[in-house]
């Protein structure tokens, strides 16, 4: 019954059905424009609601990220995605969580939407940034290089300087992570170039500077953050650190006094400060000190590299002693292959060392103008052989070797 | 002014505006002859079917967003409870108010073609709307790209029979509603006219190519408007660096065809063996046909539920491991299968392009395990895959190529696309002889042409009847005596006689013997013979060609296309009948 209706209004219908075809175009097109219009209402509402319940879910997806609970994170943008495809900010929070859940299954996918994202917008800084991090989990340097600096230069919605700042310093930790010093430097330059005057920065920049061994520079960020903070701790003790390392024993001390004085649990600084303190007071080379000051200082280092000399022999199994070793001056010990190498120049420093020894006498004598300076050649000699063979010293010999290289440096 | 003088009627501007839209209609009649019109209707019918695709897929979206919620996950009763439930209103409403709506649709849209003369009842879109969202929305593994191409012949062919267009156009109106439909629902409008030609029209015919070029790309424009141009999936970067590689993609075309058999062979195993069974049985198969999919969402595989294009796109990030592809992809055989075969209105598309690309993902996994210098990536194998289930099971193998080549936009992966689809196009057909849309059709009792028989036909040519050139050809300058003691000796009936300054005509014996008897032995054959010209075949024709003429004469001569005047032989009624004979 139904379907006689159907036919019947059908053949009613087709009564109105116009016959000129410029007429049944016109309808048609009137029919078109009304259909239209009716499905952009439908579209438009089905629109509100799905973004309406899409950002109820991101806002899940973003409380589960924030919780590190990646997998619900990725289920919960996923699902905001399927209300909203195009939503950029679902995109990239779902790449985000793709790229820190750890899987490395998941990084193709995180770049594929960071791509995506990219494509149309690539002076996007949160973009790059993102592309940049997925980067450097895959260790590939030159992409991630290149997609942190597009951070860098792109566009940020909000402090873009402040933003700016630590993308550079997580290239610079990035760069670190993967030895490649010579560019983390140059980027700690740049970073160092724009700071604002904040203390915590310049710590945070000279530390970075001490992290790829670029001491002067660092010096100069700590002696900034002391302009700034009179007092802070960390800031005396790198500063004294990088004074140490650049021979500047003077200024070293008195940082490291300073650090030791504000921060007397500070093991380092007070290890460094034990070391500058030695330096100092056995430097034969040490300015406003007596001639007889200067000669106690120099038989003293003569007497300490002799015995740095025969301590080094043994441990090597070199025996420096002729008479006791059946005749044979020099005998070496045969299991020890490394004394081979060693023993000639142990024996050749022992002997002048023993030449030398007679001449201490002569040092209070005023024509003897080269004689202080060729025992300290010596001992010099002796002590830089001494710790390629026998590993750094300790003490004593440790500050004459740090006075020994600062001379090398000097005259360099 | 006399009485009689007309008298002047003072033109009122009203008058003026209503006459002119009646002159421009007027004048636009002459313009609109029917191909125009109907090349004009194709546009609107895919504007029709746009807006009609638009509202089924936010149908979709709202129905599995109302029964399964946004973040559907295993373990939650919903998932095998809405399947089974929807299957149950979807059985009532197929049998009791939309018969004729099961199944993908495009065998119906041929059927409509072919037998019907275009006929689809517009209740068929109504129902195959409602049906098909309610399907796919509650988690059935089916896809809306076939629904909505029978959707889209359905509002074509309702226009059509409103608008009172002729009976040849009308039948044509189907396919060309079907590719708006099918274009709108892919977002891809080569491989909508392609599968269009290829599966539904079944032949090449530039009459009605315009038309459904129009209709597909007008339907594109108008979803695209409303839902965007995102592609269904986020295509990675797929790459093919050595030409060696091509061994592993045809390997992947293999296990694919030997896939799509097995899922060809299943369904067509099953769903003869359902419609057999008491019709009472028809309300709760596709009940448990979702019962038992639901079930495999809810045991921990989900992905399988519905159309799956979010798995696809994961599939294609490499988000799934090789043993996880394996299953999924067998999982999705088995679940499409039962929602198939239970009746469940709904499409094989969707389905068809999942099972390759957790196939393909899973094959090229596990030959990076054995090769791991190869360089395709999980995406590259995952959409191949695609192309390779669409070649293999749907058997179009031009569509797949286009399909995998337009949905991807990149050419770069076009040999490993075709050397993957032919060794799946090719074992498929090697093991399974009627392709899966034509199975379904004659499962249905209907014998449709289709364009796969087409390419395998061996079509007779007027070069497999044609005899030699004949010993005895005369001219036109012969005297009838002369002519006649020419073929005094000849055993044949019949003779060419060469004209001038071309063409050809016949004489028979006997007329030759009646012209001398008569005394005109003097005469030129021109001179006496009935001034006709015979028409000329050439080889390559088809032999159905020549049986136009050889009622009519009792040679035909076959003639090179290069040189009319150079004779190839000749065709006579005998050697035409003889080949068919033979054949």
């Amino acid at each position: 019954m139904s379907r006689d209706f159907a036919t019947r209004l059908s053949q009613q219908l087709s009564q109105f059905v116009p016959h000129s075809a410029p007429l049944v175009l016109l309808v048609l097109t009137l029919a078109a424009a009304v259909a239209f219009a009716a499905v952009s209402h439908l579209v438009t509402r089905f629109n509100a609601n799905q973004q309406a319940r899409g950002r109820k879910l991101y806002a899940e997806g973003m409380a589960d990220a924030n919780a590190h609970r990646f997998d619900d994170a990725i289920a919960a943008f996923r699902a905001a995605l399927t209300c909203d495809p195009s939503d950029s900010q679902y995109q990239l929070s779902l790449a985000r969580a793709l790229r820190d859940s750890n899987d490395p299954r998941r990084l193709d996918e995180a770049e594929s939407y960071l791509v995506a994202l990219w494509q149309r917008t690539p002076q996007d800084a949160a973009v790059n940034l993102a592309l940049a991090r997925v980067a450097a989990h895959r260790g590939d340097i030159e992409d991630a290089t290149r997609y942190y600096h597009n951070a860098m230069y792109g566009v940020w919605n909000s402090d873009s300087d402040s933003n700016r700042r630590h993308v550079r310093i997580e290239l610079i930790q990035f760069l670190l992570k993967r030895n490649a010093s010579a560019r983390a430097e140059s980027e700690i330059i740049a970073l160092a170039a724009s700071l604002p005057p904040d203390p915590a920065l310049h710590l945070q920049t000279a530390q970075l500077f001490a992290q790829v061994q670029d001491y002067s520079n660092a010096l100069s960020q700590y002696q900034e953050v002391l302009r700034l903070d009179s007092t802070n701790p960390v800031a005396f003790a790198g500063a004294g650190e990088s004074a140490y390392r650049l021979s500047d024993y003077n200024a070293a001390e008195r940082y490291l006094r300073d650090a030791v004085t504000a921060n007397p649990e500070n093991a380092n600084s007070r290890q460094l400060l034990d070391s500058v303190g030695l330096v100092l007071d056995s430097n034969p080379y040490r300015s406003h000190i007596s001639d007889a000051e200067r000669n106690r200082r120099i038989v003293a280092a003569f007497a300490q590299a002799g015995n740095r000399l025969t301590e080094c022999a043994q441990q090597l199994g070199i025996d420096l002693n002729p008479s006791r070793s059946g005749g044979q001056s020099g005998s070496v010990n045969p299991p020890l292959d490394s004394a081979d190498s060693s023993a000639s120049p142990l024996l050749a420093l022992q002997l002048r060392w023993s030449a030398m020894k007679p001449s201490l006498m002569r040092l209070r004598t005023p024509r003897e103008t080269d004689l202080p300076d060729s025992i300290i050649d010596l001992v010099f000699q002796i002590e830089q052989r001494t710790a390629s063979s026998c590993g750094p010293p300790q003490g004593f010999d440790q500050a004459l070797l740090l006075i020994s290289q600062r001379r090398q440096a000097a005259g360099q | 002014m006399t009485m009689t003088d007309p008298v002047p009627v003072p033109t009122a501007p009203a008058s003026v505006f209503l006459r002119t839209p009646r002159r421009l209609f007027t004048s636009l009649e002459g313009v609109f002859h029917e191909e125009v019109f109907f090349l004009i209707l194709s546009v609107f019918i895919g504007i029709f079917s746009g807006l009609a695709v638009v509202c089924f897929r936010l149908a979709i979206d709202w129905t599995h967003l109302a029964l399964l919620g946004p973040l559907p996950h295993s373990h939650n009763w919903r998932m095998f409870a809405v399947p089974s439930l929807a299957g149950l209103v979807v059985a009532v409403l197929v049998m009791r108010v939309f018969p004729g709506i099961r199944g993908s649709g495009v065998n119906q849209t041929k059927a409509a073609l072919y037998i019907f003369n275009g006929f689809i009842p517009f209740r068929t879109a109504v129902g195959k709307f409602i049906c098909a969202a309610l399907a796919i929305g509650s988690g059935q593994s089916l896809g809306p790209e076939d629904p909505s191409l029978q959707i889209g012949a359905s509002i074509a062919s309702a226009l059509g029979r409103q608008l009172e267009i002729s009976r040849e156009k009308l039948r044509l109106m189907a396919p060309v509603g079907a590719a708006a439909g099918l274009a709108a629902a892919f977002n891809a409008p080569i491989s909508a006219v392609l599968f269009v030609i290829e599966e539904v029209i079944g032949r090449w015919s530039a009459g009605i190519l315009g038309s459904v070029v129009l209709s597909a790309v007008s339907s594109v424009v108008i979803v695209r408007w409303f839902l965007g141009s995102e592609p269904l999936f986020r295509i990675p970067v797929t790459t093919f660096k050595r030409p060696t590689e091509l061994v592993a993609y045809a390997v992947l075309g293999i296990v694919g065809g030997l896939a799509s058999v097995a899922f060809a062979k299943s369904i067509g195993y099953l769903r003869p063996r359902l419609k057999a069974l008491p019709r009472w049985t028809q309300y709760f198969q596709p009940a448990l046909a979702g019962l038992l999919v639901g079930l495999i969402g809810f045991l921990g595989a989900p992905q399988v539920m519905g159309a799956g294009y979010d798995a696809m796109d994961q599939a294609m990030h490499g988000q799934f491991g090789w043993k996880l592809l394996a299953i999924l992809a067998l999982l999705k055989i088995l679940a499409t299968t039962l929602s198939f075969v239970s009746g469940t209105p709904g499409g094989m598309f969707a389905p068809t392009l999942f099972i390759g690309a957790m196939l393909g993902g899973a094959v090229g996994d596990v030959e990076r395990i054995f090769f791991p210098h190869l360089t395709g990536s999980t995406g590259t194998y995952v959409l191949i895959g695609m192309g390779v289930l669409f070649a293999g099971f749907l058997r179009v193998p031009m569509t797949s190529v286009f399909m995998v080549l337009e949905v991807s936009g990149n050419y770069e992966i076009v040999v490993p696309v075709i050397v993957a689809n032919t060794f799946a196009y090719l074992v498929s057909r090697s093991l399974q002889a009627i392709p899966i849309f034509d199975l379904l059709t004659r499962q249905d009792g209907l014998i449709l042409p289709s364009l796969e028989e087409a390419r395998e036909e061996t079509i007779l040519r007027v070069e497999d009847a044609m005899l030699a050139v004949p010993k005895t050809i005369l001219n036109a300058q012969d005297y009838v005596d002369a002519a006649a003691r020419r073929v005094q000796d000849s055993p044949e009936p019949a003779f060419l006689v060469r004209m001038h300054p071309s063409g050809w005509n016949t004489v028979s014996r006997d007329q030759l013997q009646r012209l001398f008897q008569e005394g005109k032995g003097e005469h030129t054959l021109v001179s006496v013979l009935p001034p006709q010209t015979l028409p000329s075949l050439y080889p390559d024709l088809p032999l159905d060609a020549a049986l136009r003429y050889v009622n009519d004469y009792p040679l035909v001569p076959v003639v090179n296309r290069a040189n009319s005047h150079q004779l190839e032989g000749v065709i006579s009624r005998d050697s035409v009948f003889q080949k068919y004979g033979q054949k």
